[in-house]
């Protein structure tokens, strides 16, 4: 949040998710290696480490794109998403070891510079079979490169939100870069039936899971369209129906608001986190704040502030129980407005 | 085609340079007027964000410009 900066912000679960991430990609490229050289004991050690960084890097590639959709169509896969950034940057790091190796090993020998001879040592660019594929990892591998060096906050405060969602929304670029890459230059040589099935599936994975997630969500905003509407407060849900210090999300009039239970009271406010557009609805009320689920951020559920030193600020919205049923008025509140919390009567 | 590439990576390769220049100069002096969060910030964050930087030098430099009376 808007204090100052620190270069990593590892607490004790972030520790462990880098340790165990790190943990399962050793272990990957080990029992890689060890097949490898029971396949292939003439296999060198350059050739290894370019094989088994590019595969990891890919797998995990394929991890990092799934955990968005899949943390969207069930909310258990959360923790997984909570330390993305870091996953992001380790895969970087593997593609980066992969490139470097590719370029030395294929490129340093020539006169030429290595980075110009990726481009100019394979002219093919209009032949499929030998089409030059190493210019499609490099330029994904600049893609990534984007995405790695500006996965600090530092980078969305400066860049602002906006054109930081962007540049990472890049991935999905990188992705189909490296898919190419992978088809039109190792699958030419490796062109066992297997690969290909195991590229398809994981192409088709990715995109079933998105679709898919996008269908859920627009299944469950939907469900507040026939609502019943009085004096512009829209009825939501019974309030037993929100589970103390939790929220339920409501999607009326193109606003999208979480309305949270906690201390015998009711409050409303926007359901995106400031940061990046976290899901606050999923969040629960921790120290009195609502807590953004994906990294932490912090909002007081009768402003919508952020405690201080933090700045950060979202819309809030009038809310009234009547009957035992919450209503919500979905015309915001500036970010930050004070909205006197409703208190449930016991019945 | 062979030119082409050459000078694309010329012109990166001068764009690069010149955001590796300006970044020292900035994280030396001026960086923390820029975003005051930075203030206090080590070595290691400004390592972190070093690349980056380099990538992106314009953006703070339309904003030094801009904050210089
Ligand atoms: S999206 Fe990162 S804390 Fe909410």
């Amino acid at each position: 949040m808007s204090a100052n900066y620190t270069a990593i912000l590892w607490n004790q679960q972030k520790k462990l998710y880098d340790r165990y991430m790190w943990l399962g990609i050793g272990l990957f490229m080990l029992v890689y290696a060890v097949f490898q050289l029971w396949l292939q004991p003439s296999i060198t050690f350059e050739t290894l480490i370019i094989r088994a960084t590019a595969l990891a890097a890919f797998v995990l590639l394929h991890l990092i794109l799934a955990i968005g959709p899949l943390s969207r169509i069930n909310p258990a896969f959360l923790p997984l998403l909570y330390n993305r950034r870091h996953a992001g940057v380790s895969m970087f790091i593997l593609a980066l070891i992969h490139g470097a190796f590719c370029i030395i090993q294929f490129h340093a020998l020539s006169d030429t510079n290595p980075l110009i001879s990726v481009f100019i040592s394979n002219p093919k660019y209009l032949e499929t079979s030998q089409f030059p594929f190493q210019t499609l990892g490099f330029l994904a591998l600049m893609i990534l490169f984007l995405m790695a060096a500006t996965s600090h906050d530092f980078w969305l405060s400066n860049l602002s939100p906006a054109i930081w969602k962007v540049l990472h929304m890049g991935v999905y670029v990188a992705y189909a870069l490296i898919v190419l890459h992978v088809a039109t230059g190792a699958f030419q040589y490796e062109n066992h039936p297997f690969n290909w099935i195991l590229l398809f599936i994981g192409f088709w994975g990715i995109s079933g899971l998105h679709v898919y997630a996008g269908f859920s969500e627009r299944y469950k905003l939907n469900t507040h369209k026939n609502i019943l509407a009085e004096n512009g407060f829209y009825q939501v849900c019974r309030v037993n129906e929100i589970e103390n210090t939790c929220a339920k999300t409501a999607f009326i009039n193109g606003e999208n608001i979480a309305i949270f239970k906690y201390d015998g009271k009711i409050s409303a406010i926007h359901n995106v986190c400031k940061h990046q557009m976290g899901p606050l609805g999923e969040g629960r009320i921790v120290d009195g704040c609502i807590t953004c689920p994906w990294h932490g951020y912090q909002y007081l559920p009768h402003n919508g502030q952020s405690p201080p030193p933090f700045t950060e600020k979202v819309k809030t919205y009038d809310v009234k129980i009547l009957e035992g049923y919450v209503w919500v008025n979905p015309v915001p509140k500036e970010e930050g407005t004070f909205v006197e919390p409703v208190i449930i009567e016991k019945a | 085609m062979e030119n082409l590439i050459e000078i694309t990576f010329l012109i990166i390769g001068i764009y690069l340079f010149l955001g590796v220049l300006f970044t020292i100069i900035l994280m030396w002096n001026g960086l923390e007027k820029l975003d005051p969060q930075t203030k206090g910030a080590g070595w290691f964050f400004k390592l972190l964000i070093f690349p980056g930087m380099t990538a992106f030098w314009v953006v703070f430099l339309r904003k030094w410009l801009k904050q210089k009376p």
